[in-house]
């Protein structure tokens, strides 16, 4: 099937009664969740999954995607209106868009931040639907060495790209995949670390581990968080109107940073976050006038704003055509493949052309629904962000209960949703970053069976592993990746100490 | 000796992946198998070990940032503590009361424990959410949640 029929097929998916329904509830469900300051697409995509429990797979999946680009989407409201940026991927909004509010021309930033997400993310689309087939032509030849050695770049890479400490972020990941070691080992039938308790022999459920993770531990940060302020009811937003000067000066900046942004989507361990910081300062480099950035600049609140939403479309082309997650969003995506019995990976396009194309095609529509979700409608969606704190605080909890206890009807599972929210807690109070750890968690289990298949290959021999050239640079790149930035560190480090 | 947070930190990690590596020793080995359940735990153990170490003696001076976060007065620590606690209680009485009746009880108190004064409301909030969620999953998604001393 060629990529215009496939996309035929998508369409027929994303433009049934069905598909546009699931595709718009995801939209909204995604921008509401992602506005909330605090709960990220991470938690939003994990309270929606107990949801799609028996539903079809093509509209599930439709209605995932749009909870995670909604969400990106979303976040960038809370950002402008409050200063408290509703996901991290739309931390970069704040410092353009905040100071624009605060002169009163709030409802002018919110229109150009919609603007430019809806091209970022509609150039992105085009992007990952060339890109995504033929990597899944050339993925359909990679063996268990290769597999084994993209996923240990992905890990590696999300470490060194972390915030703050590699060595933290290094430890965050091998202990998500010490985690996923915990049940019965399905290679051997070995009972690893249950302790006999017949509640672990299936391991834990990575919904438990997203939602503690994630969203109990962001319920924590808003109990510390909750005396601050929300939307006051006098705020007004001001016109959403933009003059054809607005409009030219920020076609420069979306026009490249979409490009920027898919382009770090698609590599392993960016992401929306990394992708819009890193737009903010590549177009606060080129700037005639970059005294301007960080007081209510155009180029300022557009550059992150497309390349954020054109990161989020680039991450599902490794998701989609690899099958292997690079952020730890995407690996609670693929969680969500899962579950609903959909393998992503090279084999998807064809097997499944249905879910495949209905995906991308789906996202198009996405994002004309979000464009209309954020341009007339957001006056009345902000209103969301009004919710007392204590109340948003108890109705998110619940949902994580109830989605956890759908999965099993085991209340064993919920003690360990309190375990995983205190653990997420404490990672948070101390710095270690999450992302690696559910990624970790996600890819643990696919790493370790294609370690052991290569290893069964080569007859036990590690040389598997450097005998062609695929794995090879691909560990090659792994190690540069964690050693670069270890080194420029450790330099920084013992210039400062030097200094002292 | 443990002057920094990193210090701290790095050997509780370090305790952490002793007893794994200990525990990844006590695994059974299988002739057979060309690679057996024990090989990827040891290899982790060593690999948390190993970065423990690196953690511990890592002279990477905290932030203030850093230090801000994790500096959180002992009274929110409380009220994260009662948090846990409510819902630890939540869930010991959930099957057996049922789902209603305890998510009402849970979000209301939960909700004006935390500062929310608006009684009204919050009883409608406490109320609706459970039974609309209820009849969401129940009758709609056929998921079912524990009906408990309820007759429906």
């Amino acid at each position: 099937m060629d990529a215009f029929q496939g996309l035929l097929t998508g369409f027929q998916v994303a433009l049934s009664l069905e598909g546009i329904m699931f595709v718009l509830i995801g939209v909204i469900v995604g921008t509401l969740i992602g506005m909330m300051p605090g709960l990220g697409p991470i938690s939003a995509i994990a309270i929606m999954i107990p949801i799609t429990y028996g539903m079809d797979p093509a509209p599930a999946l439709v209605m995932m995607a749009g909870v995670y680009y909604g969400a990106v989407f979303g976040g960038s409201t809370s950002s402008i209106l409050l200063n408290a940026p509703g996901i991290s991927g739309t931390v970069a909004t704040a410092f353009d868009g905040y100071p624009m509010a605060q002169q009163g021309k709030a409802g002018k930033a919110l229109a150009i931040a919609a603007i430019s997400s809806f091209i970022g993310g509609t150039v992105s689309v085009v992007l990952l639907m060339l890109l995504a087939p033929a990597l899944s032509s050339v993925a359909i030849s990679f063996g268990p060495p290769a597999y084994f050695a993209l996923m240990f770049m992905g890990l590696t890479a999300i470490s060194s790209l972390s915030e703050g400490s590699t060595i933290k972020a290094m430890i965050a990941a091998v202990a998500g995949f010490m985690v996923v070691t915990i049940g019965i080992d399905p290679q051997t039938g070995t009972q690893r670390f249950t302790f006999g308790n017949v509640n672990l022999f299936d391991g834990f459920d990575f919904l438990i581990i997203a939602l503690g993770l994630f969203a109990v531990a962001e319920v924590c940060m808003l109990i510390l968080n909750r005396k601050n302020r929300s939307l006051s009811d006098d705020q007004k937003l001001g016109s959403l109107k933009l003059s054809k000067a607005d409009l030219k000066e920020m076609s420069g900046p979306v026009s490249r940073q979409s490009f920027v942004g898919f382009l770090l989507g698609v590599l392993p361990g960016a992401g929306a976050t990394i992708a819009s910081f890193i737009s903010y300062i590549f177009e606060k480099r080129i700037a005639k006038n970059p005294e301007e950035f960080g007081k209510g600049s155009i180029k300022g609140l557009a550059a992150p704003e497309s390349s954020n939403n054109a990161a989020t479309s680039g991450a599902f082309v490794p998701l989609l055509s690899l099958g292997i997650p690079g952020s730890g969003t995407t690996a609670v995506m693929l969680g969500a493949f899962l579950v609903l019995g959909v393998q992503p990976g090279p084999l998807l396009m064809t097997d499944r052309p249905e879910i495949f194309w209905g995906i991308i095609a789906s996202m198009y529509l996405g994002n004309v629904f979000l464009l209309i979700l954020n341009l007339p409608l957001i006056p009345y969606l902000a209103k969301i962000l009004s919710i007392p704190r204590p109340l948003l605080i108890s109705l998110v909890i619940m949902f994580s209960l109830i989605g956890v206890y759908s999965i099993s009807f085991n209340v064993f599972d919920l003690y360990m949703l309190l375990v995983f929210g205190a653990l997420g807690f404490a990672m948070r109070i101390f710095s270690f970053p999450a992302p690696p750890f559910i990624l970790a968690f996600i890819l643990g289990g696919m790493m370790e069976q294609a370690f052991r298949q290569s290893m069964t290959i080569s007859n036990g021999s590690l040389s598997i592993f450097v005998d062609t050239p695929l794995p090879l640079s691909l560990l090659l790149v792994a190690l540069i990746s964690l050693l670069v930035p270890a080194f420029l560190k450790w330099r920084s480090n013992r210039l400062a100490y030097k200094q002292r | 000796m443990l002057a920094t947070i990193n210090r701290k930190l790095g050997l509780l990690i370090f305790i952490v992946a002793a007893v794994y590596l200990y525990l990844s020793f006590q695994l059974p080995n299988y002739e057979y198998a060309p690679i057996d359940a024990d090989v990827i735990p040891k290899g982790l153990g060593i690999l948390l070990l190993v970065l423990s170490v690196f953690l511990f003696f890592s002279r990477v001076v905290e932030t203030d940032a850093e230090k801000a976060k994790r500096n959180i007065p002992k009274k929110e620590l409380g009220v994260i503590a009662a948090v846990f606690a409510m819902i630890f209680v939540y869930i010991l009485l959930f099957e057996a009361i049922g789902f209603i009746i305890t998510t009402t009880l849970f979000i209301f108190f939960c909700s004006w424990f935390l500062g929310y004064r608006a009684w009204k409301t919050n009883i409608l909030v406490s109320l609706l959410f459970p039974i609309v969620m209820y009849a969401i999953f129940v009758f709609a998604l056929g998921i079912v949640l524990p009906r408990g001393i309820l007759p429906f």
